[in-house]
């Protein structure tokens, strides 16, 4: 069992694990800045508002769900921001080329899913280290995105691509007395949704499943889950894979909501998976981190994305401010390691 | 497993075994064999070859040359879990704990119990870890920590408690005393021979002279690599001991004595 608060004996001890502490921290953080926000600005806090949030975090989330997993098994994938852009155009060009939109998805999230397999296979079979692995693949799957499309962005892709991304459940819209429909409630995201079966599946799988706690273990301690009897290698492949996966299906939905494949997306979103992950308190050494540290980092950045663009502040002050975020975030988990 | 110590074939036989690291001879053409229900001790300066030999066995190892044999039929090892599904169960020097995970995720790595749906079935491997735990040390309570925050004992008693549950037939101890205080190795020493009475055949890589004399059937010598003497204990002293760990070879004047 992963260690958490709980006694042996059932009931729940006084002491809570270091991992709640850091969990609860960054809570009150995301708490403590949608509060400050709010006061800035009366816009932040609406319903609608609250969505485009959940709307932008939801690529971030997808592709920290895959590096949390590396990241457990004391890796790191680089490349996840050009699988996204090389998923994303490879479903643009089948659906140009008339393969309908669901299986042109899946080939898409399937080409992601090799890039990670791919990934995996240096790692493990070659030796090469993480860093550098991923970091190749980030050069070929960005390269073949703009062979592939000439560097130019794929447009008219019709409207069921577009669905994925801008689709709602449960969207309410009145027709007013002068003919204009009107919004009243603009409906839960596909992308959010789909973020939240994600996240669920892979907290499943990180604590239910055997393959989870093989993460866990290999990040760990690599030697001893070897002696173990654990298949290091396919462990180390399994997450790799479904890292690319998940930035190939982050790429989908990101594509689909702009209606157009554009082999430039994605530049430095691995920044932002790895920043979710490290601020939800995963560790670069391995062992540590879980799903919901995870989504908790993305909506930080993903807030403070937003209410910094609604304050007016400029992208580039933006990086700052995450960038200091990122460090404080690392510098507090040091802290509670080192106690 | 009675029916094992009763035929009289070895357990295990390593034959011929070497490994190479470069021009370094580790193990040098060894061999040595096992017989149920005995405590087979291996002993030698730091630097020797034990842990690669014992390694090899375990299937953490794979030797550049040599066979080994289990219960008479050639086997193949070529990992941990080879060894394993031969019965081989290995308490390393370095204990193999994943430091994050908590007693019963340790116990049971590489071998989780499932539910019918295949899910981790935490619940029993937490019921089936106190118990095996709590015959090694009843004091044993704190299972839901990582095994990180836990005494050089208790991490012992996970790496002990995981070749007791899977029913080893054929026990490897790599100095598995070297980080205990006095009443743990007691308990390792006591634990051995119940071990062995219950007909499970031992490998103890040992330096400390006194618990070999008190556990072992057999000694064998290794230095630089070689099996410089296999002997029962009976025939030994200690002063023999250490003259082969020491000069690798018997004190000149030495016959078998029946002490
Ligand atoms: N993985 C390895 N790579 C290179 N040399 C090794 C390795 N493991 C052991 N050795 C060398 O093999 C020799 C035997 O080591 P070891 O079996 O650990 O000795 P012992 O357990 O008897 O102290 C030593 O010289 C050691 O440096
Ligand atoms: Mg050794």
């Amino acid at each position: 069992m992963i260690a958490t608060g709980k006694g042996t004996s059932g009931k729940p001890r006084l002491q809570i694990s270091a991992g709640t502490i850091h969990k609860m921290s960054a809570l009150l953080t995301l708490l403590i800045l949608i509060l400050i926000f709010s006061f800035g600005n009366k816009a932040f806090l609406s319903v609608n508002n609250g969505l485009t949030v959940l709307l932008q975090t939801s690529v971030i989330g997808l592709m920290g769900i895959g590096m949390t997993l590396v990241i457990i098994t004391g890796g790191i994938d680089l490349s996840v921001g050009s699988v996204l852009a090389l998923s994303g155009t490879t479903t643009g060009l089948l659906v140009k080329a008339g393969v309908p939109v669901v299986p042109a998805m899946l080939c898409g999230v399937l080409v992601g899913a090799a890039c990670g397999l791919f990934n995996g296979f240096v790692i493990t079979k070659m030796r090469i280290t993480p860093f550098v692995a991923t970091l190749g693949m980030m050069l070929i799957a960005r390269g073949t995105a703009l062979q592939l499309t000439g560097a130019a962005p794929i447009s008219r892709l019709g409207e069921a691509f577009g669905i994925l991304g801008n689709g709602s459940f449960f969207r309410v819209v009145e027709m007013q007395a002068n003919g204009f429909p009107k919004v009243v409630f603009p409906g839960i995201p596909y992308p959010v949704v789909l973020l939240a079966i994600v996240a669920v599946a892979a907290a499943y799988l990180l604590r239910r499943r055997a393959i989870g706690r093989h993460i866990y273990a290999v990040g760990s301690n690599e030697e001893a889950a070897h002696l173990a009897g654990v298949n290091v290698d396919r462990t180390k492949m399994v997450a790799y894979t479904m890292s690319g996966a998940l930035a190939g299906l982050g790429g989908n939905v990101l594509m689909s909501r702009l209606v157009t494949a554009q082999p430039n997306e994605g530049v430095m979103y691995e920044l932002d998976a790895i920043a979710s992950a490290v601020i939800g308190g995963a560790s670069l050494m391995g062992g540590v981190g879980t799903i919901s540290g995870t989504m908790i980092g993305a909506f930080i950045i993903g807030v403070l994305r937003n209410g910094l663009n609604m304050a007016g502040v400029s992208a580039f002050i933006q990086q700052i401010v995450i960038g200091f975020v990122v460090i404080l975030a690392v510098y507090v988990d040091q802290m509670r390691n080192r106690r | 497993m009675l029916d094992q110590t009763l035929s009289d074939g070895p357990l295990v036989e390593m034959i011929n075994i070497e490994k190479h690291f470069g021009g370094v001879c580790a193990v040098d053409d060894v061999s040595v064999d096992l017989y149920p229900g005995e405590v087979v001790g291996v002993l030698g300066h730091n630097g020797a070859g034990k842990s690669c030999l014992m390694r090899i066995l375990s299937g953490a190892m794979m030797p550049n040359a040599g066979k080994i044999r289990v219960r008479g039929q050639e086997a193949d090892i070529h990992s941990p879990s080879d060894a394993r599904d031969y019965g081989i169960e290995t308490i390393y020097q370095t204990l193999a704990l994943a430091d994050h995970l908590d007693a019963p995720a340790n116990l049971f790595l590489g071998r989780e119990l499932k539910t019918a749906f295949g899910n981790l079935d935490d619940k029993k491997m937490l019921s089936e870890a106190q118990e095996v735990l709590a015959r090694l040390n009843p004091n044993f309570k704190n299972l839901g920590d990582p095994v990180s925050s836990l005494s050089g004992g208790q991490r012992q008693a996970i790496a002990i408690a995981r070749a007791l549950y899977f029913d080893a037939r054929v026990l490897i101890m790599d100095e598995p005393t070297a980080a205990l205080g006095p009443s743990e190795t007691a308990m390792v020493a006591d634990l051995t021979l119940k071990l062995r009475d219950e007909g499970i055949g031992i490998f103890l890589v040992s330096h400390d002279m006194n618990d070999v004399f008190d556990l072992c059937d057999r000694i064998m010598v290794m230095s630089r690599g070689v099996n410089v003497g296999m002997h029962p204990i009976r025939d030994v002293t200690k002063d023999d001991v250490l003259s082969l760990i020491i000069k690798g070879a018997l004190p000149d004047d030495w016959e078998p004595r029946q002490r």
